[in-house]
């Protein structure tokens, strides 16, 4: 199977959860709901995707001319750019693009080797999540607990401690704290490796299937790929998770204290019942609601501080992709890889809202 | 809730400690993954340690494989021979393929038979070329090459197809007609014109023989693994900017290659390789490193760092028809201003060569005429120039420089720095520094209509000066506008310079590219690289020289040219079987 | 009926402002706990980046453009006197011994200050020569070895005129090279003195840089704070205040611009409209109108609701009364917060843009591209990538303690119990 369904369909299995239970479960205002929100995405999306196509065609210069640079004469460089269909009118153009994306066509490189850009997504994609998922699950695991914590022990010196590291960690930019790190752990000390995925000999025995490398090596039960892969995540997942638990840390502490400051905690404190108890079993689950929600809110960020660390790690994903390609005028793979972000971010942000109003039985629609 | 936190944390502490517990794997490189006990061949585990120990392999297994793992920044942008136009897909074309010339290894100027007998001979009226193959040239599969293998390979692929990289219509159609099989070993190529130069054109990549199969009618870039050439080595597998692994051709006609395989590794920046070779993850670190890391390792123990006095040149295209570079004082007191050792001083630390010339030192009729006409950095020259314009210290011009500020790396905007500061020292000259992206920028320079004076790099298609000439003098020259083809549509070109500039100019530079005899070459050259100054063409500034960077262990063939260099000569052509361990 | 709106306003005036702005204020005053010391501390700093960021000649001890030095000085560290090294018996005292008309071979080692060391007193040479009236140049062919032995080798051999190095290189090797004699410092006037931070990749001044650097930080920290704020307040408010289908359409658009990645965003932005400052700040500025326009706007929802408005209200009060009295400064407290932790943010999204090599014309003494040069060197030269990446967490810590501690005082959940 192709690797970024693959993927995709490991992403859209929450959205296609929520949905399901949704529809059956659901109140019919609910269902109405979901189906304005789907309605109103479609229309966001493909306006979304018509303003990235029209800007890149306004701006100057195109894929033939980054690539060859000062080679090849002009005669040359119209020539390869009417092979690339890049002289049709633009509204020919145009309507390739729409036709394209309502086939689910992710179309062709204009660069290079001129690859099909779901080969090329199905290779950074993977290598984008295996990066992000770790780094946010260990931005959670940092985020809650010690988020938790310092709203327990409010105003004490382990909450100001907290508050001062999360907004420390913040507030030093990705990229820096990834050099720091790299120069420490991996030239300095040598306990991790300094760039890259995984070893380059490991890599040449290793077999793909979905293009998460840990994934892969289990599969095939390649234990050195595995280590070896897991050893080169190490860095690169410290430096955004470090750099995310910050975040993760602020806004569960501040719900924790709104959530302890309700009125139905104060009534199960006046009853009696145990601090700790209070504090887990009532407020915390409570407050994790908006918490979740709001971090599903912010794929976005995980995407500019993964940019930033697959630069300084040479890590081949999706962000640095991205840059590279808007540099090189690569339009087709821009637009694709843009359109498809948006609506990756579409769904997951109504997984979110209907999660929150799942859960959540104040909300109602 | 908290149960749940606490699985996570675990599960995550558990794949850390799994990590670690791989530790040894994964910052050593092991030589030959296949065989876990043999000695680590290829890494100086302590540097203070003699080289590392490839005697005495344990009887009992498998010899240990004789692995170099070569790290570029570059990436694999296309394996067609009649489409890739990039210095490392030529480099792999040229190790999996050989030409039916080659340079010899380490040598800039000395052309030896490829999988031809002999160096091939032009006919008397010098429009066609006629060698002989080899009887006993194979591909990776068994597959023998014969002429009309070849010929359809030229009349079929590079005369006629039109790939992104482009470069069957900048290197193939202009130069050739046809190509035909006189017998099965006899090919005669029908040139467009008396082009001097085809040998050194022949020992490119466009014109290696390749594998019918799988460089059939169509183009294709990627093809499947394995990759098979005629050459020393086969492309086993391929993962692009990841890595390459190759291994070497059985049915090869020349001698096999020391090693048993040659894994390419590829980074996405200079840094990351730098300290990847120092940490011996990988054997040889080879394009691009900048003059910072150059520095930057040359001091560490156990690794070799060695400068190819031959590569890029960076220079500056004048515009000559926009103002305020179309006036002739004006080109002049710029050309009066650059002090290039300044600049290779103050920022590469010495590691570049200023040029003096637009033909780099090594090539035909080269000498240093900038140097001679300008003798710069000479404000007093340059202040007179301008003062005969009308450009003073009260009515100074106004000139915009442009650059960009990422395509060439970081150096170019330091450069540009230290420009603005010597062409301001003459007091009579402000300038106004203008960054642009690449995408942007190459489109602009070349329209010619946009800046005055901008910043590019050229690297040779075939190492001859006609191609240091040419491209910056004809057809607009990439920018510089000074002469422009006036002929008909359909019929040739004729070339006429705008007013101001000599038309011999271009007349030497036709009748260079067209006669085969090396002195009267030479006399021309010399001619008009004195022209060339005379109406500042293009600024040259400097050579940026490649740099090697190699561990202990790792050497060139002696029998070679450039054994320190790993045998890479002023071609900057990487022959992996020049390599070996030991 | 004449009633006098004027006289009934001022007495519920003066009732509404406590109820608003000032009350809070008074009331964080009482706290003094280390929230309000983190506010404190972070406006001290803040107050003293923008000092420096006014007045950065003042304060910077060199221009950060001009080189002052040699190349990779490690902070403290006092360069090394260049000698100019000249065989024994050739008789050369100084440069003014060679003169002559051709350039004059010279030797010196590969990546060390003595190259130009040499060259400088060349022209200071030809200068001086000059001013006497003689129409002569001293101009030097300079010949760069990869060591010292070579460099002294090809002076014995004769290729060479003259060599120079620093004089702590010649003398461990000056026992192999017995001919060899130093006739003194090539250049009279070379500066020996240390920089407090060293000197970067082309010889400046790394502490006046960072200086400088405060000031572009600032501008676009503020700057695209300020447009994200002209722009995200006055819609939020009008949206949250008329609601209906405006505020519908507005807040589809908000919410998709809110939810792309901001960084790709100003990346394409920068890359269409090329490096300058007014581009990095507008792509800023663009990423940034949705938060105001979600807090402002739900902010005047509330507002709007209220107990207060809905009491002007029925006095008869005008819309555009209520919202500029009523309702814009209770919104002011939560756009304050939002402020400060914008211009932070301005800050690292600036720094990250310069890293990546777009935003800012290279040559600008900025800490995002400082930080990438410093890249390329990070082993060599560690100063380069510790401090302007101190600087930025520095500036971006003040902004956002800021934020922080006002979050603290101002928001009424957070009451102390």
């Amino acid at each position: 199977m192709h690797p970024l369904l693959l993927t995709f369909m490991i992403i859209g299995l929450p959205a296609a959860v929520a949905l399901l239970y949704v529809f059956v479960r659901g109140t019919t205002t609910m269902r109405r709901y979901i189906l304005t929100r789907i309605t109103l995405t479609i229309p966001m999306v493909l306006i979304l995707a018509s303003l990235v196509f029209f800007v890149l065609r306004i701006i100057p210069g195109d894929p033939v001319t980054s690539s060859l640079g000062p080679k090849g004469s002009p005669e040359v460089k119209e020539l390869l750019r009417q092979n690339l269909g890049l002289d049709d009118p633009l509204l020919v153009q145009y309507g390739r693009f729409i036709g394209d994306i309502l086939t689910f066509d992710f179309g062709d490189s204009l660069i290079g080797a001129q690859r099909p850009i779901a080969d090329e997504l199905g290779e950074r994609l993977p290598a984008t999540l295996e990066l992000v998922l770790p780094a946010t699950i260990l931005a959670l695991a940092i985020g809650v607990v010690f988020g938790t914590w310092a709203a327990v022990r409010r105003k004490r010196a382990a909450d100001y401690g907290l508050r001062l590291y999360s907004v420390v960690i913040y507030s030093m930019p990705i990229f820096w704290l990834g050099l720091l790190l790299q120069l420490l752990f991996g030239v300095w000390l040598e306990w991790t490796p300094i760039a890259g995925r995984i070893d380059a000999v490991i890599a040449s025995d290793l077999e793909r299937t979905t293009n998460f490398l840990t994934i892969d090596a289990v599969l095939h039960g390649n234990w050195e790929a595995l280590s070896s892969a897991l050893h080169h995540l190490v860095l690169p997942t410290l430096t955004l998770g470090l750099v995310l638990s910050g975040v993760f840390l602020r806004l569960t502490r501040i719900n924790v204290i709104e959530t302890l400051e309700e009125d139905y905690v104060a009534a199960a404190r006046a009853r009696g019942i145990r601090e700790r108890v209070v504090t887990y079993s009532y407020a915390l689950k409570n407050a994790m609601i908006p918490v979740i929600t709001l971090i599903g809110l912010q794929v976005a960020i995980l995407l500019a501080g993964a940019v930033l660390t697959e630069t300084v790690f040479s890590w081949p994903g999706m962000g640095r992709y991205l840059v590279d390609r808007i540099s090189s005028r690569d339009f087709t793979a821009v637009q694709s890889t843009i359109t498809m972000f948006a609506l990756f971010v579409a769904l997951i942000s109504l997984a979110v809202d209907i999660v929150y109003s799942l859960l959540d039985p104040r909300v109602r629609y | 809730m908290q149960r749940l936190r606490n699985i996570v944390v675990l599960l995550f502490a558990l794949a850390l400690v799994a990590a670690a517990c791989g530790d040894d794997d994964s910052t050593d490189t092991t030589a030959g993954a296949t065989t876990t006990e043999a000695p680590a061949t290829t890494e100086a585990p302590a540097t203070t340690e003699a080289p590392a120990t490839t005697e005495a392999p344990p009887t009992t297994e498998a010899p240990a494989e004789k692995t170099v793992i070569i790290g570029t920044t570059d990436a694999i942008a296309s394996l067609d021979g009649a489409d890739a136009y990039a210095v490392h897909d030529w480099e792999l074309l040229k190790n999996v393929g050989e030409g039916l010339l080659k340079w010899e290894p380490g040598s800039g100027d000395n052309l030896i038979p490829g999988v031809a007998t002999d160096l091939g001979t032009f006919s008397d009226d010098g429009l066609t070329y006629t060698i002989t193959l080899r009887d006993d040239v194979m591909f990776g599969d068994g597959t023998p090459l014969t002429a009309q293998m070849y010929a359809d390979q030229i009349n079929n692929r590079l005369l006629v197809l039109e790939g992104p990289n482009g470069v069957g219509p900048a290197l193939g159609q202009p130069y050739v007609a046809s190509a035909e099989a006189l017998d099965d070993y006899t090919v005669q190529f029908n040139l467009t014109g008396t082009w001097a130069f085809f040998p050194q054109l022949l020992a490119g990549a466009p014109y290696i023989p390749t594998h019918p199969d799988q460089f059939g009618a169509e183009l294709n870039l990627f093809p499947d693994a394995p990759v098979y050439g005629v050459g020393p080595w086969f492309i086993e597998s391929y993962t692009v900017d990841e890595q390459a692994v190759l291994k070497p051709n059985p049915f090869y006609y020349g001698e096999a290659p020391a090693l048993d395989s040659v894994i390419i590794r590829y980074f996405g920046d200079p840094q990351t390789m730098a300290l990847a070779v120092e940490a011996g993850e990988i054997d040889v670190a080879w394009r691009i490193l900048g003059p910072e890391l150059i520095e930057q390792l040359e001091g560490v123990e156990g690794l070799n760092v060695h400068t190819i006095p031959a590569g890029p040149i960076r220079y500056f295209i004048v515009n000559h028809t926009l103002a305020p570079t179309d006036d002739p004082n004006v080109r002049k007191a710029i050309a009066s201003l650059i002090d290039r050792d300044e600049i290779s001083d103050r920022v590469f630390g010495g590691a570049v060569e200023p040029l003096y010339s637009p033909v780099p030192p090594g090539f035909l009729g080269a000498n240093e005429v900038y140097d001679d006409v300008y003798a710069s950095p000479d404000i007093d020259a340059a202040v007179a120039f301008l003062a005969d314009s009308g450009y003073t210290a009260d009515n100074p011009l106004q000139l915009v420089v442009a650059y960009p500020p990422e395509h060439y790396g970081g150096t170019v905007a330091d450069t540009m720095q230290v420009v603005k500061e010597q062409l301001e020292a003459s007091g009579a000259i402000q300038v106004e520094l203008v960054a642009q992206e690449w995408s942007t920028y190459i489109g602009a320079v070349i329209g010619g209509e946009d800046y005055p004076v901008s910043f590019l790099g050229w690297f040779y298609d075939y190492p001859d000066p006609d191609n240091y000439l040419s491209p910056f003098i004809l057809d607009g020259g990439l920018g510089t506008n000074l002469a422009f083809n006036v002929a008909e549509e359909g019929s040739p070109p004729v070339y006429e310079t705008i007013e101001g500039v000599d038309q011999r100019l271009v007349d030497a530079l036709l009748e260079a590219a067209s006669n085969p005899d090396p002195a009267a070459r030479q006399a021309l050259y010399e001619e008009i690289q004195a022209l060339h100054a005379e109406a500042v063409v293009t600024i040259p500034l400097w050579l940026e020289a490649e740099h090697i960077v190699y561990r202990d262990g790792v050497m060139g063939d002696n029998a070679f040219l450039t054994p320190e260099t790993l045998n890479i000569g002023p071609t900057i052509e990487f022959n992996y079987s020049t390599l070996d361990l030991g | 009926m004449a009633v006098d709106l004027e006289t009934r306003e001022a007495g519920w005036q003066q009732d509404l402002e406590r109820a608003g702005l000032l009350r809070r204020l008074l009331r964080a005053r009482k706290w003094h706990g280390a929230d309000w010391w983190f506010v404190a501390i972070a406006s001290v700093m803040v107050v003293a980046f923008i000092v420096l960021a006014l007045f950065p000649g003042f304060f910077a001890p060199h221009d950060p453009r001009e080189q002052v030095g040699p190349r990779f000085l490690a902070p403290g560290e006092k360069p090394d006197v260049e000698s100019l090294i000249i065989p024994g018996d050739s008789g050369i005292t100084s440069l003014l011994d060679i003169v002559g008309d051709e350039r004059v071979p010279t030797a010196v080692v590969e990546g060390t200050p003595s190259s130009q060391a040499a060259r400088d007193e060349a022209d200071r040479i030809t200068q001086v020569l000059q001013d006497r009236g003689e129409d002569v140049r001293l101009r030097l062919r300079v010949q760069r070895h990869d060591t010292i032995q070579e460099a002294l080798d090809e002076l014995v051999a004769g290729d060479a005129v003259i060599a120079v190095a620093s004089s702590a290189a010649f003398d461990e090797v000056a026992d192999d090279y017995p001919s060899l004699d130093v006739a003194g410092p090539v250049f009279e006037g070379q500066t020996l003195s240390s920089f407090l931070l060293g000197t970067n990749q082309i010889g400046q001044d790394v502490l006046s840089r960072l200086i400088w650097g405060t000031r572009i930080a600032l501008i676009i920290g503020f700057s695209a704070s300020f447009f994200s704020l002209f722009i995200g307040v006055p819609l939020g408010l009008f949206a949250g205040f008329t609601g209906g289908k405006t505020d519908r359409v507005l807040t589809v658009f908000m919410d998709s611009l809110y939810a792309f990645p901001g960084l790709i965003l100003a990346i394409a932005i920068t890359a269409v409209l090329g490096p300058s400052i007014i581009n990095v700040i507008v792509a800023i500025a663009v990423l940034y109108i949705p938060t105001y326009y979600r807090i402002v706007r739900g902010q005047t929802l509330s507002v709007k609701e209220s107990l207060f408005v809905e009491a002007a209200r029925s006095l008869g009060a005008k819309s555009r009364v209520v919202l500029t009295r009523y309702v814009f400064p209770n919104v002011i407290p939560s756009v304050a917060i939002i402020f400060s932790v914008n211009i932070a943010d301005a800050i690292l999204t600036g720094a990250g843009l310069s890293f990546l090599g777009l935003g800012l014309p290279p040559t600008t003494p900025d800490w995002g591209i400082d930080l990438a040069r410093g890249q390329e060197t990070i082993q060599r030269a560690s100063w380069l990538i510790t401090f302007p990446g101190v600087a930025v967490m520095l500036v971006v810590l003040a902004f956002t303690m800021m934020g922080e501690g006002l979050m603290e005082i101002f928001n009424p959940k957070l009451r102390d119990r």
